[in-house]
């Protein structure tokens, strides 16, 4: 008994986390039970098992892996591009004033722009298919890790950019030994925010530029009321979504073996 | 001889954009000896150590001639070597690879640089914190580390820029005990800058007094105790002589200011 009372103690929150989802997806499968909705909401209405059971019958079939593969390569390479891109960028504008007044204009411009006013232009040039993608994408992600790249150059400590210089440092090696350590908290922020935009670019891309992928799942599904798919696919986005977040939190760990614990947590 | 660094009317202005320029250093002059422990003290803000970073070649001067070995300064260079006031220590580097940066930013073979590192982290007084993060260790140990990486490359000169301010009474009696042993063995050139005149009196060969800004080298005073010097030696009525003489003299700067 005690046993069992200190097991609950250590994983309270944790348990409590899970207990919930189940009470609630319990609830939702029994609403059918307890009232009766009319015939028109019961054509929308779907329960957990019925997505499931869905969710199964795509997998057997192969469409969810067809559909993820093209979503997921979408995503990759805009979200490397923008890595590709975003990085070298933030840093060379940190350091170099003439680059910075030149490019900042654009670099604000474009940022405050919604980002989706150019999805028919990519369309156009680039067709329906995964290049308009992947553009759509790149265009959301490069600008959190550009800004947040920047901001950590910015922010880098003189003292220890002095401390190295002191050495005959040159700038090479003040980037490798001091401005990069130092940004890489911010560009850790940057890229968990460019991981959120990539994902919303993937699935925008997909409702209006495409004829496959998880997105152009959800949206045909819909126009045919076919609410048990579009769940379908919104579980594996949020499952996505959840183990993306998780592994950079892990990164993030990873690299702040140095830093005090109450910092740890910022 | 000739001496090991000479500084002929150092001038120095900062021209901070939208502010008034700051004349830091006018004309200063003053000359250190090789092997000699030379103090600078002066009011705050008088440019002790700005006059440090034109020693160490991060600061050009507007005017004047600085040379170390009769030859010019223009940048950084491996015969000097600076310990930071605020430790300086590269915070997500572990001590061993904080004391190795001046070696490997030489490009000194890693198994190399480790053995030469391990020996200056057990002088010292570190062994056992080699893979320790700065934010584990205290003041007085950072202290040690910082003193430790100035050390690794062997530099002739190391200059000291109120490298105890920041450390507690007691912890900095002991640091300025084990930088005078450490001097006596390795016979350095040393430039420190600092606020106490007791720590000025007690480390050094001279004591420089600057002027309050535009810093010049206002007085100069032999400070004859025999070495080696101990903590007891601060009791005595020739070391109180020696700290009212750098008062007087400190004292016409700060009332003018």
């Amino acid at each position: 008994m005690t046993g069992l009372t200190s097991f609950y103690r250590e994983k309270e929150a944790y348990l409590l986390g899970i207990g919930f989802i189940v009470f609630l997806l319990a609830l939702w499968q029994c609403v059918p039970l307890l009232i009766t909705l009319p015939r028109g909401y019961a054509l929308f209405f779907t329960t957990p098992s019925r997505i499931a059971a869905t969710f199964y019958r795509l997998l057997v079939e192969g469409q969810i892996q067809e559909h993820f593969y093209v979503s997921v390569a979408a995503f990759l390479s805009g979200l490397g591009i923008a890595i590709a891109v975003g990085l070298p960028f933030g840093i060379v504008m940190g350091r170099s004033r003439t680059l910075d007044a030149l490019s900042d204009p654009y670099v604000t411009a474009l940022n405050a722009t919604p980002r989706l006013v150019w999805l028919p232009l990519f369309i156009l040039w680039f067709g329906i298919g995964i290049w308009s993608k992947v553009m759509i994408v790149f265009v959301g992600a490069v600008f959190p890790l550009l800004i947040n790249t920047y901001a950590g150059v910015k922010n880098v400590d003189r003292v220890l950019v002095n401390v190295v210089r002191s050495f005959g440092a040159n700038e090479w090696q003040v980037m490798k030994v001091v401005v990069l350590p130092n940004s890489l908290p911010y560009i850790i922020v940057g890229l968990r925010l460019a991981i959120g935009r990539a994902i919303l670019g993937v699935v925008v891309g997909e409702f209006f530029g495409s004829s496959k992928g998880l997105g152009f799942m959800i949206a045909s599904a819909a126009s045919n009321y076919k609410v048990d798919v579009v769940f379908a696919g919104v579980a594996i986005f949020m499952g996505l979504s959840l183990i993306l977040t998780l592994s950079v939190k892990k990164l993030e760990n990873s690299l702040a073996r140095w830093r005090p614990e109450a910092a740890k947590n910022f | 001889m000739v001496p090991c660094i000479q500084a002929r009317d150092i001038s120095l202005t900062f021209k901070p954009k939208n502010r008034d320029p700051v004349t830091a250093l006018k004309e200063l002059t003053l000359d250190v000896a090789k092997g000699e422990f030379v103090s600078l003290v002066g009011p705050s803000g008088c440019g002790k150590s700005t006059f440090l970073n034109v020693l160490l070649g991060l600061l050009k001067p507007d005017g004047g001639e600085i040379r170390l070995n009769g030859k010019q300064i223009t940048g950084p260079g491996q015969e000097r070597a600076m310990v930071f006031q605020e430790f300086g220590l590269l915070p997500w580097r572990t001590v061993l690879a904080n004391v190795e940066l001046g070696l490997e930013l030489k490009g000194v073979q890693a198994s190399v640089r480790r053995e030469r590192a391990m020996e200056l982290i057990k002088m010292a007084g570190l062994a056992g914190f080699a893979s320790h993060y700065p934010h584990e260790l205290s003041g007085g140990m950072k202290q040690r580390v910082g003193l430790a990486r100035a050390l690794v490359t062997d530099p002739e000169v190391l200059l000291m820029d109120e490298p105890f301010a920041a450390l507690d009474a007691q912890t900095r009696d002991l640091m300025q005990l084990e930088l005078l042993q450490i001097w006596d063995r390795t016979k350095k050139t040393v430039v420190f800058v600092t606020h106490s005149i007791e720590e000025a009196a007690y480390l050094s060969d001279r004591v420089i007094v600057i002027s309050a800004r535009p810093g010049r080298a206002k007085d100069v005073m032999k400070i004859a105790l025999p070495r080696p010097r101990d903590y007891e030696m601060r009791l005595s009525a020739e070391f109180n002589d020696i700290k009212a003489r750098i008062w007087a003299s400190l004292k016409e700067e700060l009332v003018t200011k």
